[in-house]
């Protein structure tokens, strides 16, 4: 009897019978995101949602997680992902761009790591938390760095570096040098020139529908993720005639060759529209010096690097002419360039220390069985 | 509003002296108390901007919070001493900043221990001055700004440890898409790409800086109305270099080189790929699918490769690759008469002409060419015996005829009124890569027919005063 009304004592003194009993939410509230206000210290005054090691991720109302069928690779970090939209919005459904999302919309992607990520649900370690907030003045990006106990993440604008070593997907001990990127790098990769007079302005990159069209599981079983924004009345629309882009999940699982021939392009331009093209595109800061574009929907082969000269890559170009020899990956600086790990040849330029192997050797079956071109001969080079 | 306050929170957290007005808001080391701060000669006061940040010497962590937090006008004072970095300094999302340390040997950005492929500096914002620092052993760009009006890089220095090695970085000072750019009194040296690049750039002095131990020490690509004096350039494989690569929007232009020290050139070529790979060690300068561009009152010297190289863009690309669509171009072109290209709605942008080569001062040069690359070899093979002559044109685009007379100059290059140096040496390159014993025309006396002329075509050169 005494021990029944100790624990009950302290039940009450955590507020945990209270919160119970009141509401099945931990949470106090709904989110309390004001994206007009400075970010606070802490990621979980947010109230998006909570992070408990036995649990998993737990979410309040209104903060829908979801994933990417290609999604970019960042050391092999697994990300966890979810979309708030304000009570009363939505996000405009666009069939080949991001989404347009409200004002007081947030965007969360968490990096993960597990000691042994082929089973990446055991012994995880947060490590860092991407804040995307939609201002009235546009997009804000803020890091937030997981602390030692787990408990919450705090708001870390200048980023950091973490040594990792963990057992990739296939097995194999990984070394990798972590970025957690600072406020400023984030828009490396996410600003794009389609302001007003080609202004640059930080935009979100996954959530638009070719990336989103796919399965999770929200409770109840497989869902289409689309479906489900629709459902719980975060998106305003859902043509039937959806693009999808490549499962890269079927490559994960049964490896590069089993993909049929015919879907090797396919799988491969997925690949490097999410892992290239926020950058090398017409709009975005790389595309732009180097006229080399990624993007899914670039339907010229000498941009997509066919038979054309890097623009300026200094160590990158591994004694090689050409961006893109088709039928010869080895010849092929795009191919070399992703497949490296060394500093200042690898590419993407942040988030990538370690190989992607499925990724490199989707791009090398992707050039070694494109028709065969001859690029032409070394012409003379400049100089005197 | 919110942006102050939150400045005002990160520089109460991290200990940071913010000081309103110029005025040091800690009243210590200021100008002349040279405590161990670290902050001796340039502080708050000195520059006019509406906020000031000071960070100690070596306080990187200090160095990386200002930059991620710090709002427009403000200007970030780096006390002496060496910050060790990890990651780059990014700068995004502010306009008017000035970064300044204590002077190039005294405030020191390094990045000998970074293991992600960053730049040192980064930069994008209007407005922005770098001033009496160094950046070392940073493992891409040194200091690259890009998409920004209004650069300033003054007594900055970009240099890696050691000497000649393909994994430095591939830039040392790196404006690029940039307008009104000005670099001086700076040194760029030891980079595996080009030493101090200044790229798709509008407006632009580059004046009295050194680059040495480059690849490439001084380039000037795709870019419009820029001069280029008073600058040493000693022991890179390539002095100082003017051209525009194919499929850039901005169409090079009205380029001045003058006045300009181009000193022993002759560095072994490090760089681990790329087209200035292929460049010969021992090459003064080249002009390569440039317009408008003069080379005057240059001081060459031991060159051992050559001098001046005038060389077409269809020597190292074919003609459709230099197809630019007219509706994508920026900057200045309409009046440049471009050749149309095959493809409706294009102009090409590989032709080299009106170049104008006068006055400028030519020693022992072309003494012993390299056989390095296509080119080298070619020229190796030409001239075995006599010194490779001072100005080498490909006569791409030319009739060309072993009577001078009768040799066109459509192209007009205008070689004349320089001292010492061995003439113009015409070579018909697209025979040559067919027979390397066809003909090969040099004319050694100036002036000479059909390169006879001294000034450029049409109106003036412009170049901006800053």
């Amino acid at each position: 009897m005494l021990r029944f009304t100790q624990i009950l004592a302290s039940l009450f003194a955590v507020g945990l019978l209270v919160s119970c009993e009141s509401t099945s939410s931990p949470f106090e509230g709904p989110p309390t995101v004001d994206v007009e206000a400075a970010p606070p210290e802490s990621l979980s005054e947010l109230q998006l949602f909570l992070w408990d090691p036995g649990e998993g991720f737990v979410y309040n109302e209104r903060v829908v997680p979801y994933e990417l069928n290609t999604p970019l690779f960042s050391d092999y970090a697994l990300k966890e992902r979810a979309i708030y939209v304000p009570e009363g919005e939505t996000m405009g459904y666009d069939g080949e761009g991001v989404f347009s999302f409200p004002v007081g919309s947030v965007i969360v992607k968490t990096f993960y790591f597990a000691p042994d990520m082929r089973e990446p649900l055991v012994d995880r370690e947060l490590i860092e938390t991407r804040v995307l907030m939609h201002t009235s003045e546009g997009w804000e990006a803020w890091p937030y760095i997981w602390n030692e106990e787990q408990t919450d993440a705090v708001l870390s604008p200048s980023g950091a570096t973490r040594a990792l070593s963990f057992i990739d997907p296939q097995g194999e001990p990984r070394e990798a040098s972590y970025l957690v990127p600072q406020r400023n790098q984030c828009s490396s990769c996410h600003v794009r020139n389609i302001g007003e007079g080609g202004e640059a302005v930080l935009t979100p990159i996954g959530p638009a529908a070719r990336h989103l069209n796919r399965d999770l599981d929200y409770g109840a079983g497989a869902e289409n993720q689309l479906a489900h924004f629709l459902d719980v009345g975060i998106l305003n629309a859902l043509p039937a005639m959806t693009p999808a882009a490549f499962d890269f999940r079927r490559i994960e699982a049964d490896g590069v060759d089993a993909i049929p021939a015919a879907e090797v392009d396919f799988a491969a331009r997925s690949y490097l529209d999410a892992n290239c093209a926020h950058c090398h595109s017409p709009e975005g800061t790389a595309g732009v010096t180097s006229q080399l574009f990624l993007n899914h929907d670039n339907e010229d082969d000498f941009r997509l690097g066919v038979c054309k000269r890097p623009g300026s890559a200094g160590g990158g170009t591994f004694g090689r002419t050409y961006d893109l020899v088709p039928g010869d990956p080895e010849d092929s600086i795009l191919y070399l360039r992703v497949e490296t790990e060394e500093v200042g040849a690898m590419m993407p330029q942040l988030g990538r220390s370690v190989e992607h192997t499925m990724g490199s050797a989707l791009l090398y079956r992707w050039i070694a069985e494109m028709e065969p071109v001859d690029c032409g001969p070394m012409m003379p080079p400049p100089g005197g | 509003m919110r942006k102050t306050t939150w400045i005002l929170m990160v520089a109460l957290a991290f200990g940071l002296a913010a000081c309103d007005d110029g005025a040091p808001a800690d009243g210590d080391a200021g100008p002349g108390d040279a405590g161990s701060s670290g902050f001796e000669n340039a502080d708050c006061d000195d520059f006019d901007t509406a906020n000031c940040v000071r960070v100690e010497g070596g306080d990187a962590q200090g160095l990386l919070d200002a930059v991620n937090t710090i709002d427009s006008d403000t200007t970030i004072v780096l006390g002496a001493g060496t910050f060790e970095l990890s990651n780059q300094v990014t700068i995004r999302g502010v306009n008017t900043l000035n970064l300044v340390g204590q002077g190039m040997d005294e405030t020191i950005l390094a990045f000998t221990s970074a293991t992600s492929q960053i730049n040192g500096v980064d930069v994008i914002a209007d407005g922005f001055l770098v001033q009496d620092l160094t950046v070392l052993d940073a493992p891409k760009d040194g200091i690259r700004v890009e998409d920004s009006d209004g650069v300033t890089f003054r007594r900055i220095k970009a240099t890696w440890s050691e000497p000649g090695l393909s994994t430095n970085g591939a830039y040392g000072i790196y404006p690029v898409r940039s307008l009104n750019v000005l670099v001086e009194d700076s040194v760029a040296e030891r980079s595996s790409d080009a030493g101090l690049y200044v790229g798709q750039c509008i407006n632009v002095v580059v004046r009295n800086n050194i680059v040495r131990e480059n690849v490439a020490g001084l380039e000037i690509e795709n870019t419009q109305y820029a001069d280029v004096y008073g600058n040493l350039a000693e022991n890179n494989t390539a002095g100082i270099v003017a051209f525009d690569l194919p499929g850039n929007p901005v169409v090079g232009r009205d380029v001045r080189l003058r006045d300009n020290m181009i000193l022993n050139n002759n560095h072994e070529n490090f760089a681990p790929g790329g087209t200035v790979a292929l460049i010969p060690p021992g090459t003064g300068t080249f002009a390569l699918a440039s317009r408008r561009i003069e080379i005057t009152g240059n001081t060459y010297t031991g060159n051992q490769t050559g001098d001046i190289a005038v060389l077409s863009g269809l020597a190292i690309e074919e003609a459709s690759v230099w197809e630019l669509e007219t509706s994508t171009l920026v900057g200045d072109w309409e009046d440049l008469g471009l050749l149309e290209g095959a493809t409706p709605g294009t102009v090409t942008n590989f032709r080299t002409e009106n170049v104008v080569i006068s006055g400028n001062t030519h020693t022992d040069g072309g003494l012993a060419p390299e056989p390095h690359g296509d080119f080298g070899v070619l020229i190796r093979v030409l001239f075995t015996e006599d010194p490779v002559p001072s100005v080498i044109y490909d006569s791409i685009g030319e009739e060309f005829s072993t009577d001078p007379t009768m040799h066109t100059n459509v192209n007009r290059i205008c070689v004349g009124g320089n001292t010492g140096g061995t003439g113009v040496a015409s070579l018909d390159v697209p025979s040559q890569l067919l027979s390397p014993m066809s003909p090969i025309l040099v004319v050694a006396d100036a002036p000479f027919a059909p390169f006879d002329c001294t000034t450029i075509e049409g109106d003036p050169i412009v170049v901006p005063t800053f």
